[in-house]
């Protein structure tokens, strides 16, 4: 047999694990999004008619806008503050591996625990609220029962576990430039915001655009949080339904796997969108 | 040649139909879980095994979390369960997709459906009739009702027995004596307070009330919403006034079954008779008490009713079907042992003569509650219109005006029973 063959042979395993348990539940994935599917009778092919159907869904589009929010919430702010994180344990100061060991704890534990323990701090007559709400002496705050504030305080609880995680990034990014960079910058008599600015930054482009696709990507795909911290998944009065829990509830609640596919066909494209973006953004600067 | 033939062929078929007849019949049994009956169900397998050697029945209980989504994914996959339970509210799902088998009287070994109307003392059914067939048999019926805890009662100088609201109107000011606020007006022991943390309160809680007052939120016959009523306005009003204006509970707080039984909520309404034993454990001083009514009400029914129901797979082999049938025969003439070890009741005299009934001081209360009860409407798509009502709940909590609210509510819930029946005569065959 000729070698090349024996190439085939051996990776036949891995593509094959491959095949079965990632591209055919993709594409049998993008099939359901053109059928009516009630997980009990046989799909009915509907062609388009699940993604024209769903700019009429009022709780699509409410779970679209809160996804984009939170997205927004969880990418930006995190960016910024991560790196900022980073470069403050980027310089040495005494107990700063203890520090920066500490500030990374809440990376560890899976996210549906975080919101286990997030949802006990955010009681409205909780912890957070006698630390908060003492100032204007205010004794309940409804952070996770009010439209206006559960969004956002889906936002702070990702922001607290992933800001940790991404400064690891952008501490490893800054551990690549070469320190004769920042030398040569001081020798020239930059201060510190302009090394920052016009050596770090510059070097850590690539790092940026990591940092950016894995949190736009997480943040997109967002579903523990909303499904666990709030009393009801997705509320109140669906506030913090998102595209992912709406994928859940479309397939395995109401049944509706055709529309739930069509969503995470949705999803798919927006994710992808957003990276090549970033890609693209990255290629040019 | 062609005798020798036949004689050959027909041996050969009276070996494999001997073989089929002697090979026994596996029945695939799903339940959810309720771990004070998981003993008693064994129990009376073995005993049905031991009396039917050809039957053999396959045990599997499924947590209550996953329970409904695991038999619909079963289903999906052609492995669902040959025997199944499941709530009221949702066997119009399993109806409307022909999932369900109408009962064989014969293989259950009984005349007709009057001999087994008979058994039941005639009640629990309508839950479970389609197109005036019986899909299933009752293994709980159900209704909540309210329970006091004494020792708060006692604290505020008040006696559940007598003072106890006669209406939803007198509530509010019962509650408001039971309550203990800090300084800024929020409660920190609440007097009472709906259970917001069940979704499957506020089809029962509401729909208790609008037929109370002669309505109902959707008309099962019409197949419309209506809660878009004066009626509808009143009842989601009282949700509004209850959290807004006179602050005396609401979903931020923790769910109103857990406070009660840890002793920090005077009173609530969503135990049912099985909720006695969880009350005795907690070694609370209780009291049951009827649902108040309206003032204006023109119905004097306790809280809704509800039932799970032992049903067939129709897709499963008709030998298995029938073995299924037997033996949820044999399961529910067990209805007194369930009910003593297990609380789950049904109106049968085995039952209501038992020992453990009349140990029970509030059995005879709701057997009397339901005798006044009335099935919640039953829809295709219950989860997502349960949905929509709870959305509009939610817009009400939230403060936003209750006019502005129950029109959209309605029209939602419309659109949901429409489309989900359409899709219910394309996708069934």
């Amino acid at each position: 047999m000729h070698y090349k063959w024996w190439g085939l042979i051996f990776v036949l395993p891995a593509v094959g694990f491959f095949a079965a348990f990632n591209l055919f539940p993709m594409l049998f994935g993008l099939y359901l999004s053109f059928t009516d599917y009630d997980l009990l009778n046989p799909p009915i092919w509907v062609g388009l008619d699940n993604f024209v159907n769903l700019w009429d869904d009022r709780l699509f589009r409410q779970a679209l806008g809160n996804t984009l929010v939170f997205v927004a919430g969880a990418t930006v702010p995190v960016w910024g503050l991560s790196l900022l994180a980073a470069l403050v344990f980027d310089q040495a100061f005494r107990a700063r591996d203890w520090l920066k060991a500490a500030f990374f704890l809440p990376v560890l534990p899976p996210i549906a625990v975080v919101a286990v323990l997030w949802r006990v701090l955010l009681h409205p007559n909780g912890v957070i609220t006698s630390l908060t709400g003492g100032w204007w002496g205010v004794t309940e705050i409804r952070w996770l029962a009010d439209t206006a504030l559960a969004p956002f305080s889906m936002i702070a609880v990702h922001d607290w576990a992933m800001i940790p995680f991404f400064m690891m990034i952008w501490l490893a990014g800054l551990a690549a430039i070469p320190p004769e960079f920042r030398e040569a910058a001081a020798i020239d008599g930059a201060g510190p915001v302009r090394t920052f600015w016009h050596v770090d930054l510059p070097q850590l482009r690539s790092t940026a655009v990591l940092v950016a696709a894995l949190s736009s990507i997480g943040a997109f795909q967002t579903f523990a949080l909303q499904y666990v911290l709030p009393n009801d998944a997705g509320g109140p009065a669906n506030s913090t339904m998102v595209l992912a829990l709406l994928v859940l509830k479309y397939g395995f609640q109401y049944f509706r796997m055709g529309d739930a596919a069509a969503i995470s066909v949705v999803m798919f494209a927006m994710i992808m969108l957003v990276t090549l973006g970033q890609l693209w953004f990255n290629r040019r600067a | 040649m062609h005798i020798l033939k036949r004689i050959a062929a027909a041996t050969g078929i009276a070996l494999w139909t001997g073989l089929a007849s002697a090979q026994p019949v596996t029945v695939k049994m799903w339940m959810h879980e309720h771990p004070p009956r998981i003993a008693i169900d064994k129990a009376i397998i073995a005993e049905f095994e031991k009396a039917n050697p050809d039957i053999k029945i396959q045990y599997d209980v499924i947590s209550v979390a996953d329970y409904s989504t695991k038999l619909l994914t079963a289903f999906a996959a052609g492995s669902g369960p040959d025997v199944f339970n499941n709530t009221s509210t949702l066997v119009t799902q399993y109806f409307n997709a022909r999932i369900i088998a109408p009962i064989d009287y014969a293989a259950m070994g009984l005349s007709d459906e009057a001999a087994l109307l008979a058994k039941y003392q005639g009640s629990g059914f309508d839950g479970i009739r389609f197109q005036g067939k019986l899909y299933g048999v009752p293994t709980e019926l159900s209704n909540w009702a309210c329970f006091a805890n004494n020792a708060i009662w006692q604290e505020a100088g008040l006696d559940p027995k007598k003072d106890w609201p006669k209406t939803w109107e007198a509530l509010p000011a019962v509650a408001e004596k039971l309550t203990r606020r800090d300084a800024n007006g929020v409660p920190v022991r609440r007097g009472f307070d709906f259970n917001w943390a069940i979704p499957g309160a506020f089809w029962y809680v509401p729909n208790t009330m609008l037929h109370q007052l002669g309505a109902n939120m959707i008309d099962e016959a019409a197949y419309k919403a209506t809660l878009d009523t004066p009626a509808g306005r009143q009842v989601f009003q009282y949700f509004q006034d209850w959290t807004g204006k006179l602050r005396l509970g609401g979903p931020q707080y923790t769910d109103s079954r857990t406070d009660f039984l840890a002793g920090k909520l005077a009173a609530e309404c969503s135990f049912g008779v099985w909720g006695v034993p969880q009350m005795e454990a907690a070694k609370l001083s209780w009291s049951v008490l009827p649902v108040p009514k309206f003032a204006a009400g023109v119905s004097d029914n306790g809280m809704d009713e509800y039932a799970f129901y032992m049903m067939v797979n129709a897709r499963s082999p008709s030998p298995a079907q029938k073995a299924a049938w037997k033996f949820a025969r044999f399961y529910t003439d067990h209805a007194g042992e369930l009910f003593a070890g297990a609380g789950l009741f049904v109106p049968r005299a085995e039952v209501t003569g038992s020992a453990a009934f009349k140990a029970n001081p509030a059995a005879p209360f709701f057997v009397n509650e339901l005798k006044r009860a009335k099935f919640s409407p039953r829809v295709v798509g219950y989860t997502q219109v349960l949905d929509a009502i709870l959305r509009g709940r939610d817009k009400v909590v939230q403060g936003e005006k209750v006019e502005a609210v129950v029109p959209v509510m309605n029209e939602e819930v419309n659109t949901i029973m429409n489309r989900e029946r359409t899709r219910a005569a394309t996708l069934v065959k």
